[in-house]
């Protein structure tokens, strides 16, 4: 079933187009991770979908309906954005931060519910953040700061997660803590994880459908086994792979690369 | 049922000591009221302040009171508030910590409006006084709608940074043509522009309190509701949009209430610069970055240095005055020196 629908969107910035004429189908209740070498698209086109860029040509759709004319409230309470680089203001505490996710269900001048403080408490017990709910965000390491944000984002009480570069300045040990976090999820409340990922082992073990673009454009999608060939990889990213499989997922995987010799 | 209890215990005194940091402030400002009311040429003792406000002065005790020294503090304190809260939403939607209404070009263009009419119509004498905050907050809007539509892109709207810039460059456009206009001035005139620039708090008089007072009334519980849109504001566009604020009519609304409040306040204060920009800052370090709070702490802290900066003009070089103005700023600059050796560390 499909949450999510991207039909022939163009999306740019001024007069240049960064992402053209692309179509893809997000999967419900599954991860869905968007590979590409940098500067292919995949921010944008993930900022697309968040509505905080407008399609020049072409719709993305939420359960049918166009996201653009739905109510930006609506949305989110639908799905909740998690952008690459999410600065928060000087002397804001865990909890704080956490309690803004509650925004689109709060009206008027806004006292938080008791529902409110139970999707709080739950999003700061999930994420592990219990211990830190008090301290200022400032104070805590990358990889709690990321903790938090996705906290933020759980608090919105949505099904829909979307994630760009989560795992982004963190060191191994902690990537693979965000990702099991959001295997969990997945797993255990069948919410739609959508997300850029740079790691493209981590995007083959943890994902069940990836979407590989190039030069703004689709190159292909499925699930890793199709996606993750040695084909496909030249393709996207002009490497010579060597193939393997995760031990863990049992999903294909890239040993180590090489460059072609008539790369660019 | 009490929301407090799902707060855990730290919480809850993180929320007493914001409320007590509060009142705090409303204490400091009566206090400066009392010393303030108590500080001019004609001396009177704090007894005779409480008398007179009580009804029980002498016909001079009350003329000075009433009619000079109460209308000038309330202004101070209305001013205060004005500009604080200005500069509170100003950082606040541009997440620029160095953001305030002077940036925006609303002091620039108050003071422009104000030249133009003195260097024009030099000769009026008593009627224009009226005009001027008019005039001042006639520039100063206008100002505002400038930049606005100068840092307007298709596509993508306004985007803080240019906002700010294009600000920079208009009011150093404005600037320098008030600089052209003084050579039109006569020295009185001048020594009268200068002064509002400086920002004297010059329109002490009943009748200013009444043109700045609905300002307030109005635009502070508006600002006051939006305090949780300010708040995911301030987490940048792309976290905004994805909590479901429709950020660009939000920031024009705020926008405009911010533009309202200092040009109110610049109309009857003159140019008084720094405290848009140091008022917010020292409310976030006593109460955080949380607007609920942010917003009345910003206010409070903002009317009392007004009414400080204000008192100790008046009294630092008796019978002579400094405007309130230049009193803030040296009173700023240190402190902002301060920060900056801070944020080094």
């Amino acid at each position: 079933m499909t949450v999510l629908e991207i039909e022939h969107v163009a999306i740019g910035y001024s007069s240049t187009l960064i992402v053209d004429d692309l179509s893809v189908a997000i999967p419900k209740g599954q991860i869905s991770t968007i590979i590409g070498p940098n500067g292919c698209g995949k921010s944008t086109l993930l900022k697309a979908v968040a509505r905080v860029l407008r399609t020049q040509d072409g719709a993305v759709y939420l359960d049918g309906k166009a996201i653009h004319q739905l109510k930006t409230k609506e949305v989110a309470k639908r799905m909740a954005i998690l952008p690459q680089t999410a600065t928060a203001p000087g002397g804001l505490t865990v909890f704080e931060l956490v309690s803004y996710g509650r925004f689109p269900h709060q009206t008027g001048f806004g006292t938080l519910r008791k529902e409110d403080y139970e999707y709080i408490h739950w999003a700061i017990d999930v994420t592990g953040l219990r211990e830190f709910s008090d301290r200022p965000i400032e104070a805590l390491s990358g990889g709690q700061r990321q903790r938090v944000w996705i906290a933020m984002a759980l608090a919105q009480g949505t099904d829909i997660l979307i994630l760009d570069e989560p795992t982004t300045y963190l060191d191994l040990a902690h990537q693979l803590d965000i990702l099991l976090l959001l295997q969990k999820l997945n797993k255990e409340e069948g919410r739609t994880i959508v997300m850029v990922l740079h790691d493209l082992n981590h995007a083959s073990r943890f994902s069940q459908f990836m979407i590989a673009m190039r030069d703004g454009q689709l190159v292909v999608n499925g699930n890793p086994d199709e996606v993750m060939t040695k084909e496909n990889l030249q393709k996207v990213f002009n490497i010579d792979a060597t193939m393997a499989l995760c031990p863990y997922s049992n999903n294909p995987i890239c040993l180590s690369y090489q460059l072609y010799e008539n790369a660019e | 049922m009490n929301n407090n209890s799902f707060l855990t215990a730290s919480q809850q005194k993180a929320r007493k000591k914001n409320f007590f940091i509060l009142s705090i402030l409303v204490v400091f400002i009566v206090i400066t009221f009392v010393i303030s009311m108590n500080t001019g040429v004609i001396k009177l003792t704090p007894m005779e302040v409480i008398r007179t406000l009580f009804g029980f002065g002498d016909a001079q005790q009350q003329l000075i009171l009433y009619e000079f020294r109460l209308p000038r503090i309330i202004i101070a304190v209305l001013v205060g508030m004005g500009l604080a809260t200005s500069g509170a939403i100003l950082q606040g939607i541009s997440k620029n910590a160095l953001a305030d209404p002077g940036i925006l070009g609303i002091n620039a263009g108050a003071g422009l409006a104000v030249m133009l009419f003195i260097s024009f119509f030099p000769a009026t004498t008593a009627a224009p006084v009226y005009l001027l905050p008019v005039l001042a907050f006639v520039g100063a809007g206008l100002t505002a709608i400038v930049i606005y539509t100068l840092s307007y892109k298709r596509h993508e709207g306004i985007t803080p940074m240019r906002l700010l810039l294009t600000g920079i460059a208009v009011a150093a456009g404005i600037s320098s043509a008030m600089i052209v206009l003084t050579l039109r001035l006569s020295p009185e005139n001048y020594q009268f522009v200068a002064t509002w620039l400086a920002g004297s708090i010059w329109g002490s008089n009943w009748k200013f309190v009444l043109s700045l007072l609905p300002w307030l009334l109005i635009l502070f519980p508006f600002v006051y509701a939006k305090s949780r849109v300010l708040n995911i504001l301030n987490l940048g566009d792309l976290t905004a949009v994805g909590l479901g604020a429709s950020i660009e009519k939000e920031r024009r609304w705020l926008l405009a209430a911010s533009v309202g409040l200092a040009g109110a306040s610049v109309s009857v204060s003159g140019g008084i610069g720094f405290v848009g920009l140091i008022a917010p800052h020292l409310a976030r370090q006593l109460v955080g970055a949380k607007h609920q709070f942010l917003l009345p702490a910003s206010a409070l802290v903002g009317g009392l240095l007004v009414l400080l900066a204000d008192t100790i003009g008046r009294s630092i070089l008796e019978p002579s005055e400094i405007p309130a103005g230049i009193v803030v700023a040296v009173l700023g600059a240190p402190y902002f020196l301060y920060l900056l050796a801070r944020v080094k560390e």
